[in-house]
């Protein structure tokens, strides 16, 4: 029932919509694209105010260095077989770039091209986790907080979710992030933002800790009822360490093995700040160019993080890595992006064509315009899967403070682990239709139950509401099969 | 010494203040006067949130004595001083009741904290009553730098601007001698902040760019020179300090002294106490400078705009009505033209309708008469038709009449047209047209002379024409052999006899009624005479009593109107008066808020920058 139902009815919609715009070649063009949208990987930008580590914790999740391009055009990555770059302007043609690979990532050549003339720039790039996400990284938004943003508003009409990165989660970030919420699809459920507290490694007074204060934060920040309903989950990533850790080269690691050779006492004084590091000669062989190359990859706050934990244990390049990865966030944060984004693709994609197409009708009236914009209305009524989309986040940051038997009860039958009735039910795919009725009724009344228990915290009644309106869809459904 | 003269101007400035009538002013003028006298120096720290603000301050004072962390630590603003022994205590003003001055609040409440409870007191969870006004934390650390006068205010981080006058007052900006504006180093100064900087320099003298972090950054002199150099873009007048506090801290607990050197404090320490050994001769004039400049620009603000405003609107009240007294002179000078043409034009018009429309009646009754007496002999019919015409005469002279009546009572309506906008009740007295007291009775017509057809002459008649006959015949038949009288030619003759009678008669009934038709003809065109006369008699007394009427009216009118304007225009000249005197008030004063702010920037020691307030 879920994703293919919502898929169904806006498919529908779409094609409705061709029906009503037949006599406009502009808006026809642009329901073909949002059709087409409909099976094409998932479009996650990367949004945030300037210097707010967008480039950084792009490289992070391809876990290469794919270094920023232009700061002013909006740069997409996609799967493709061998790299290659092409620029899109307003007053040329598409033309390829040269491409220059490096060590950890490759470089987009922009000679020739003033800054502000792309408007476009497409990477193609081998990577396992452009597979299912195309990933794009955008010029700062928020420069006039009075004006209208057209970054923002660009961003929303053409990627499907956001990953929005803030340093403090307050304040001018937050009143960028309201104006996302405009139109009748976007008072909806937000289920398409993911808030993250970038550059975390920088807080937190440069101590080795700071990550995890940070962590805490997000969870915090979530618990503000404003921030909530502006995001799905709110995730602590630093984008520096995470790179780092992901592109840990032996001679780094040979570099970090070294320091951490040295009691902790006797380096201290090293670390104190970055250009003591850069300038003083340790007490172990380390060339400068190894130590500023060291301090360029992760920091000075990295490179304290590093050596503790080479020194904790973490003894060889894949173990420090991967706790690198771990301590930044970045596995966390991929985490949220697979469970609460890539598997949650359908109904992104299906928002974001209700997106487009409430702009489209409202924007261009025609006759049927006001029956359509109807239908939106109706579809996002009915539309249980934005509930199911949320409640998973809150399932997943453990939120609700169901026991874990619950917890993973819930997640299953709000479609966590898979789609169908038989998933969602936890039972064998080859169960009878029978034997399908009886376990989802029973779990509706208990969930039921659970909903009205006036005992139980106002958030899992909620919860608990979410559950079982989607066992009565499940149950409605396996109805249909029967008849 | 200087102080002696930068209290002067001050002294100056309240007393322009006193002048100008501006209480709130003027108090600012006596609390900032209190407040240089003050020998403490007080340095507010301000910025973003989470920039190292506390930090800085715990740095400063080498002493953890402000929370810090990731989130929202410091809610309450924090003031540090110097105290014998670590102690902490929450103050809070009670809420000022609305009619009191503010600043006059006497009853503070301090609410000890224990030391250890020194992180909630400043993030608001202890000491505090709810509801209870605004609230501060307050600090004492034994400390040299504290002990020789300096109170450090830490202050939330927000991204507005700390306000001059609202907030708690300890924040205000109008206490502090010096304002640090914290930025850190992971990034350049953003425009919100440079925004910031703009407006503290334009409300401070003594402004301090601090940049905090430089330990996490290898690059933080490229940072701290493209932070320069936006100031300078910006045109913010303001130094930048770049400083670590992590490293001051470690300094201080390895008693590090190169590694103090290296965090940068020691700069901004110096720069600290430099200001507090300055603050009477260096600051104190640049601040009296500065509140000079906001004062004089307050108080210059309600004058230009007044004296603009003369300018700009030439229309005051009494200008205004005489215009609108002259306008409507000219205007009653158009209107009396224009009803006395109408009036003209309208009689015109009446007295030729009038005479066509009767002279039209009398034509119809002329027809009526001829087409009568085409047929009838006046003999016969003459009473009837004399009855019938006195009748359809008087008739015709009736409705002739009334219509005039009509009409003149119309002319009068649309000459009172022109005077609508006068008011109602210009109609002259009714009824306009009045009966001609003794009016004639219409003259008889004398029946006209007719001949009558007697019978000797209808013999006469008839014997000519029969002795004519009687011949004829006679003599054609005496061919016959018969003899002159027979029965045929007598018969004959009596034809022939007869004949002539009938014609003769016929001869004389036309010669009757063509003298009828001549009689009535005479007698309609006298009538016709007699009362067209009478109506142009009376349509030219309805005209002159027309004129009169609106003559009158119109004299009234003017007379009104005359004196308005005279009233408007003796008002108007007074008021010119006023203005040129409230003018020349305004110029006075305005030189001599100018003088008093060219003598502030003088004791500050710099050339004046051209003032605004200048008219």
């Amino acid at each position: 029932m879920t994703g293919s139902w919502l898929d169904t009815s806006v498919r529908g919609l779409l094609h409705q919509a061709l029906d009503v715009y037949r006599d406009n070649p502009r808006a026809t063009g642009h329901i073909h694209d949002h059709l087409a949208r409909l099976d094409q990987p998932l479009r996650v930008a990367v949004v945030g105010r300037w210097r707010s580590g967008k480039s950084t914790l792009l490289n992070a999740l391809l876990g290469e260095e794919v270094a920023p391009v232009d700061g002013n055009a909006f740069t997409w990555y996609e799967d493709g077989p061998q790299p290659d770059a092409t620029a899109y302007s307003a007053h040329h043609p598409p033309q390829r770039l040269a491409v220059l690979r490096s060590g950890t990532g490759m470089r987009v050549d922009l000679a020739g091209w003033r800054t502000g003339e792309l408007s476009d720039i497409v990477v193609r790039w081998p990577a396992r986790s452009l597979r299912q996400v195309t990933l794009l990284d955008t010029p700062p938004v928020g420069v006039d907080e009075h004006a209208r943003d057209p970054v923002l508003e660009r961003v929303l009409r053409e990627a499907d979710a956001m990953l929005y990165l803030t340093r403090d989660a307050r304040g001018a970030d937050l009143r960028v992030l309201q104006r996302t919420r405009e139109g009748a699809v976007g008072q909806a459920a937000a289920v398409h933002i993911i808030l993250v507290l970038s550059r975390v490694d920088e807080s937190g007074g440069g101590r080795v800790d700071a990550l995890l204060g940070a962590r805490q934060r997000a969870r915090r920040a979530l618990r503000d009822p404003h921030l909530d309903a502006l995001c799905v989950t709110a995730v602590a990533c630093s984008g520096l360490l995470g790179l780092a850790g992901r592109v840990l080269g032996e001679a780094d690691f040979a570099g970090l093995a070294a320091l951490a050779q040295v009691p902790r006492a006797e380096l201290e004084p090293y670390l104190l700040s970055a250009e003591r590091f850069a300038r003083s000669e340790p007490p172990v062989p380390l060339d400068a160019a190894t130590r500023s190359a060291l301090l360029d990859r992760l920091g000075v706050v990295g490179v304290r993080l590093a050596t503790t934990l080479a020194r904790t244990g973490h003894r060889s390049r894949t173990a420090l890595s991967a706790e690198l990865v771990r301590h930044a966030g970045l596995s966390e944060l991929r985490e949220s992006i697979n469970r609460l984004l890539v598997d949650r693709r359908t109904v992104l994609k299906a928002r974001s064509a209700l997106v487009g197409m409430e702009t489209l009708l409202r924007g261009e009236p025609a006759p049927g315009a006001e029956e359509l914009l109807a239908t939106v209305e109706q579809i996002l009524a009915g539309a249980h899967e934005f509930q199911e989309s949320r409640l998973l986040a809150a399932l997943r940051s453990s939120r609700l403070g169901f026991d874990a038997e619950s917890t993973q009860e819930a997640r299953r039958l709000v479609g966590g682990d898979g789609d169908s009735p038989a998933a969602r039910l936890g039972i064998a795919p080859d169960a009878q239709l029978a034997q399908l009725w009886e376990a989802a009724a029973d779990a509706r009344w208990r969930w039921q139950e659970r909903a009205v228990d006036p005992a139980l915290p106002l958030a899992q009644r909620r919860g608990a509401q979410v559950v079982a309106r989607s066992c009565e869809g499940m149950l409605a459904e396996l109805a249909a099969h029967a008849r | 010494m200087v102080a002696g003269i930068w209290l002067d101007v001050l002294d100056d400035i309240a007393r322009t203040c006193q002048e100008h009538n501006r209480n709130d002013l003027l108090q600012a003028v006596r609390l900032k006067r209190a407040h240089l006298l003050d020998p403490t120096l007080t340095v507010l720290i301000v910025g973003e949130a989470n920039q190292g603000k506390s930090q800085l301050v715990n740095a400063i004072v080498t002493a953890p004595v402000c929370p810090v962390g990731d989130n929202r630590t410091t809610v309450l603003p924090t003031v540090v001083r110097h105290a014998e022994a670590i102690s902490a205590t929450v103050v809070q003003t009670p809420v000022p009741a609305p009619g009191t001055l503010a600043t006059v609040a006497t009853t503070v409440e301090r609410h000890p904290v224990p030391t250890e409870q020194v992180a909630a007191g400043v993030a608001g969870g202890v000491g505090r009553r709810p509801g209870g006004g605004p609230a501060y934390v307050e600090i004492g650390v034994p400390r040299r730098l504290l002990g020789a006068g300096v109170v450090l205010v830490d202050t939330p981080g927000s991204d507005d601007l700390p306000s001059a006058n609202t907030g708690t007052p300890v924040t205000s900006l109008a206490r502090a001698d010096a304002v640090l504006l914290v930025t850190d180093s992971t990034r350049d100064l953003s425009a919100t902040e440079l925004t910031m900087l703009l407006h503290l320099t334009r409300a401070h003298a003594n402004v301090i760019v601090v940049q905090t972090k430089t330990d996490l950054v290898p690059d933080w002199r490229a940072v701290a020179d493209r932070n320069r150099r936006h100031l300078v873009d910006a045109g913010v007048p303001a130094t930048l300090i770049p400083v670590s506090a992590a490293l001051r801290l470690h300094a201080a607990a390895t008693d590090d002294h190169a590694l103090n050197a290296e965090s940068g404090f020691p700069a901004l320490i110096a720069r600290i106490r430099h200001d507090l050994a300055g603050k009477s001769d260096l600051l104190a004039p640049a601040s009296v400078a500065m509140i000079a400049r906001t004062v004089i620009e307050q108080l210059a603000a309600p004058l230009r705009a007044e004296l603009e405003s003369q300018q700009s609107t030439e229309e005051s009240a009494p200008l205004a009505r005489l215009h609108a007294a002259q306008r409507e002179v000219d205007e009653l000078r158009r209107c009396s033209t224009r009803w006395q043409n109408t009036l003209t034009d309208e009689m015109a018009d009446l007295l030729s309708d009038i005479e066509y429309d009767l002279r039209d009646r009398t034509r119809h009754i002329l027809k009526m008469v001829d087409e009568a007496f085409e047929t009838a002999d006046p003999l016969v019919a003459w009473d009837t038709v004399q009855t019938w015409l006195t009748r359809s005469l008087v008739e015709a002279a009736e409705a002739n009449r009334q219509w005039l009546t009509l009409r003149c009572e119309h002319v009068a309506r649309r000459v009172a047209e022109a005077f609508t906008r006068y008011g109602h009740g210009v109609l002259p007295p009714w009824p306009l047209v009045t009966p001609p007291a003794h009016r004639a009775p219409p003259p008889e017509i004398e029946r006209p002379t007719v001949e009558r057809f007697t019978v000797g002459q209808k013999v006469f008649t008839g014997m000519k024409g029969s002795y004519g006959g009687l011949l004829m015949f006679g003599l054609a038949l005496t061919l016959a052999g018969m003899p002159m009288i027979n029965p045929i030619s007598i018969s004959a003759g009596a034809l022939f006899g007869g004949k002539s009678i009938r014609d003769e008669g016929r001869q004389l009934l036309r010669r009757r009624q063509a003298t009828v038709k001549a009689a009535v003809q005479r007698h309609v065109d006298d009538f016709f005479v007699r009362v067209s006369k009478e109506s142009r008699d009376t349509a030219r007394q309805v005209q002159r009593v027309l004129r009169d009427h609106f003559a009158a009216l119109t004299d009234e009118l003017q007379a009104g109107i005359v004196e308005s304007l005279r009233t408007a225009k003796k008002a108007a000249d007074t008021d010119a008066a006023a203005r040129e005197r409230r003018q020349h008030e305004i110029m006075r004063r305005m030189s001599r808020l100018a003088a008093v702010y060219e003598q502030a920037q003088q004791v500050a020691g710099t050339r004046p920058a051209p003032l605004a307030a200048r008219p």
